[in-house]
């Protein structure tokens, strides 16, 4: 992408008035966008993003730079502009980069720009299909393709040398049910860190009909009932509880600075015992995944807590000097255009012991969240808030009626301790986190689990 | 541009008939301090060129952020093969231009004379101010001082070129306000392109006084409330809810507002406008992305629905007047969004608005936009915060609590408005404070 003489000019440059550390971020990514409405193809997007970020460190601060003009001069001339915020005396370094040799641990059989549109859009149809065709009451389905392919090279002042390709596959269905002028909606959106052969592990019309079977429970649900209850959580996308109830406050990025709930807190015991929490950047192939994080460190399988005991947060190099704590392979960023910082991979609470029966029938009136929808977090106060996309009130130990519209708020910290079943059934969902460094693609994973208290916001009293 | 010649020649020879190219540069500077010193600083410089046309009737795209001679064979092939899947009836063109473009100038050159150092300055100092308020100012997270130019360009083998220039500087500030174990968050900012506009004091004194306001909420007792938005929550719903306005959400089906134009939708006290010419409006533009003259519109006139927002594409199909709201980014397809849309404001202060409200809710802040609100069905049930209304007075903080309703129907029960319209982040939305008859409210 760039020559290595290259690199080590930029390197140099960078670090000319007296900077610590300098990086070189080269990105050339691929992107195609399909989408299909009302069974027609409507739109095709194809294009290539490419440029180069600069990072120095002057101490704990730092300096980002970037640019889309890779000529040397201009890429020469970006770096000093960087450098020149900082005024300190000049240290002569001897530049030697090393390429170094990763493993492939998320290797690609079908790379996406060999596949002929029409497969993809073949693709497209029949979920579209599936969907559609699922229930009188779909009154429309639409259906987005995504992949890409992006190639990223990774130098910096310590010598390192290194390039990855990530692949990225994902598909999104959309069905919206309809009833007496009323319209409620559907989504499964399956993808991974793989090519076009992801297509050939599953049925893509299960999940499209799944789509519309949200949709439909969904239409005819009523209005959910507000207040504190115990909800039990399925497995899968569930776990974005996790991810905003806690993962989030585990990041250097607020954890340096004093702005997470959990500052200070390691080796004590901050959520029931029956929590343990992982976040993996190396399980193969999946959505989160990556051979190195976009510092160039080697991803890893990190335990954040273990038995409700606090073990780890997730660490980038910036933050790690400022915290004396070693980079933990989980540093993103969503493009050259962003300075990485520390961001979840794939996080997930791991399997307890319970079956998901004993979990419904051990709760006496409740919430049921089969499907979760996004939600936000503020790490400060720890306060977080999600949406419930397919809920269903518990009576005496069994489901019953679906309800719609439910939303789920509470404190972190809380939560985590009021977790007080665990089940052994954990499975992966996938989703876009979006924070200081962009938009990332993080997977979200648990098994069943009940919170034992929990607000709910509905609308009761409405009907 | 050369580069677009050079394009539309190549692709004629590849059997398109017309092109367009839409070109986007952008510059950027960011600052940000933490504890007295400067803990990121950054400067960008970046450039991405789209190119559209159509293929046997069909409009295939491809971008690039390689801005060069070496893309050209590239565009052309992708936007090809792309074009060749679409199978929409939908028909789409390039557009000659419309009869006038009215000047809008939304560059103010004096930003560009600002130096380095006096946004150094002005970012220490909103620190300094911040810092200085309260002792119970703990942190002070994210301070940052940023400004952008950016120009774009669209140019089409029709003849049409246009240019547009723009740019802003904002000053935000985050604190973090601690008393006892009572940790609260807030935040204040002010955007502009007049660099003497950035008052570092009253942006410091709005996000302290805002947190310390909150120190001490509490959940309220579930049931339905009769509730206050305040001006920036009512405009971050409305943001939310714009694209149930398109036209192309209502020609697929995905739009409660289809069947509805000449009906009423909302109380008769809402008007709806969207102004590309508002003075000062970070959405003003004299023209779209497709080379359409934008103008003056109410979309809602006294709770009836005048018109949807309209690309080049669905209003041939409704077989209107485009309005001039085709929009996009290099990297994307064209797509209907809003210029400077608002609810019009009233005469009534706030304080009158709240004055005969014997119990209450106003709300100050919702969390989960992207996720606790369905722009289709409406419904929406966010995490919220504000304070308690007991009789006429605003009293205790609130917390922790969810408000729930229905978007449709909630412009059906809208009691009054306020005097006090603002645009929230990133610019191009605003509200007063509105009142509503209830809302469903979860708490203790």
């Amino acid at each position: 992408m760039l020559s290595k003489a290259l690199l080590e000019d930029i390197i140099n440059t960078a670090m000319s008035t007296g900077g610590t550390f300098a990086e070189v971020f080269v990105e050339d990514r691929y992107n195609t966008s399909l989408y299909l409405i009302g069974g027609k193809i409507e739109d095709g997007m194809t294009g290539r993003d490419f440029g180069v970020g600069i990072r120095i460190f002057n101490g704990f601060n730092s300096i980002y730079v970037y640019t889309n003009n890779t000529e040397r001069e201009n890429l020469l001339k970006v770096a000093k502009q960087g450098a020149m915020a900082i005024d300190k005396a000049k240290k002569d370094i001897i530049m030697d980069l090393t390429r170094k040799d990763i493993t492939n641990l998320h290797p690609i059989k079908i790379m996406p720009y060999t596949v002929d549109n029409t497969k993809k859009v073949d693709l497209m149809k029949k979920a579209y299909h599936a969907a559609k065709n699922y229930d009188d009451s779909i009154s429309q389905v639409s259906v987005s393709y995504g992949d890409y392919e992006q190639n990223v090279l990774i130098a910096n002042s310590e010598g390192l040398l290194v390039e990855d390709t990530r692949v990225r596959t994902r598909t999104g269905i959309s069905s919206v049910a309809s009833k007496d002028g009323e319209m409620q909606t559907g989504f499964f959106g399956p993808g991974a860190h793989m090519g076009f052969e992801y297509y050939d592990t599953f049925n893509i019309e299960d999940y499209a009909k799944e789509a519309s079977r949200i949709a439909k429970t969904m239409v005819n649900a009523k209005h959910c009932n507000s207040g504190k209850m115990p909800v039990v959580i399925d497995n899968g996308f569930g776990g974005v509880i996790f991810h905003e109830a806690c993962g989030h406050g585990l990041e250097a990025t607020s954890v340096a600075k004093g702005l997470s709930t959990f500052t200070g807190e390691m080796g004590q015991q901050i959520a029931s015992k029956l929590v343990t929490a992982v976040d993996d950047g190396t399980l193969p192939n999946d959505w989160g995944s990556a051979n190195v994080d976009d510092e160039g460190t080697k991803t890893r399988k990190n335990v954040l807590i273990e038995d409700g005991i606090l073990k780890g947060y997730l660490v980038d190099k910036l933050n790690g000097l400022k915290m004396g704590m070693e980079p933990t392979g989980s540093s993103r960023r969503q493009s050259y255009k962003l300075a990485p910082t520390s961001r979840m991979t794939n996080t997930y609470i791991g399997n307890g012991e319970s079956k998901k029966e004993d979990i419904i029938a051990n709760t006496e009136n409740g919430l049921y969240a089969k499907y979760m929808g996004g939600g936000s977090v503020n790490p400060t106060t720890g306060e977080f808030n999600f949406a419930v996309t397919e809920g269903y009130m518990i009576k005496n130990g069994k489901i019953c009626e679906p309800v719609r519209g439910a939303t789920l708020i509470g404190n972190g910290a809380e939560v985590l301790n009021k977790i007080d079943m665990v089940g052994d059934n954990l499975c992966y969902g996938q989703g876009m986190c979006g924070s200081v460094s962009g938009s990332i693609p993080t997977n979200v994973g648990q098994p069943t689990l009940r919170v034992s208290s929990i607000t709910v916001g509905g609308r009761k009293g409405d009907n | 541009m050369k580069l677009a010649d050079i394009l539309f020649k190549k692709g004629k020879e590849a059997g398109f008939d017309d092109m367009e190219v839409y070109y986007q540069k952008n510059r950027s500077f960011n600052l940000k301090i933490f504890e007295n010193e400067i803990s990121n600083y950054s400067l960008a410089e970046q450039e991405g060129m789209s190119f559209r046309g159509l293929f046997d009737k069909k409009m295939g795209y491809a971008y690039t952020e390689k801005v060069d001679e070496t893309s050209v064979d590239m565009l052309i092939d992708v936007a090809r093969v792309n074009a060749q899947i679409i199978e929409s009836d939908d028909e789409e063109f390039i557009f000659e231009g419309s009869k006038e473009y009215r000047e809008v100038d939304n560059y103010n050159p004096s930003l560009e004379d600002i130096s380095t150092q006096e946004k150094i300055d002005i970012a220490f100092e909103l620190e300094r101010e911040t810092k200085a308020i309260d002792s119970k100012v703990e942190a002070i997270d994210p301070c940052i001082y940023t400004d952008s130019f950016s120009e774009s360009i669209v140019v089409n083998s029709k003849g049409l070129e246009l240019k547009d220039k723009s740019n802003l500087a904002m000053l935000y500030v985050g604190v973090k306000i601690k008393e006892g174990e009572d940790i609260k968050t807030s935040s204040s900012y002010k955007m502009t392109n007049d660099f003497s506009e950035l008052n570092p004091k009253k942006i410091a004194k709005e996000a302290v006084e805002e947190g310390i306001k909150m120190l001490g909420a509490k959940p309220i007792a579930s049931g339905d409330y009769k509730t206050v938005l305040r001006h920036d929550v009512s405009s971050d719903l409305l943001e939310s809810f714009t694209s149930i306005f398109s036209a192309e959400a209502v020609q697929k089906d995905v739009s409660r507002l289809k069947g509805k134009l000449g009906e009423r939708i909302a109380n008769e006290l809402i008007t709806i406008v969207d102004d590309p010419f508002r003075e000062n409006g970070i959405g003003s533009t004299g023209f779209d992305s497709e080379g359409v003259a934008t103008k003056y519109k109410k979309l809602v006139d006294k709770g009836v629905l005048k018109t949807y927002l309209h690309s080049l594409k669905t209003a041939k199909k409704d077989r209107v007047e485009p309005t001039g709201n085709g929009f996009k980014g290099y990297k994307s397809s064209i797509s209907i969004g809003p210029t400077n849309m608002y609810i019009e404001p009233s005469e009534t202060s706030l304080e009158d608005m709240i004055s005969d409200i014997d119990k209450g809710l106003m709300v100050t802040e919702v969390q989960g936009l992207h996720s606790g609100l369905n722009t289709i069905s409406g419904d929406f049930s966010l995490s919220a915060s504000g304070f308690l209304i007991e009789n006429g007075k605003i009293t205790v903080p609130v917390n922790q609590i969810t408000i729930a309703g229905n978007y449709f129907d909630m412009l059906n029960d809208v009691e009054s408005l306020a005097d006090d319209l603002e645009f929230v982040m990133p610019g191009v939305i605003g509200s007063p404070s509105l009142k509503i008859k209830k809302l469903s409210v979860a708490g203790e």
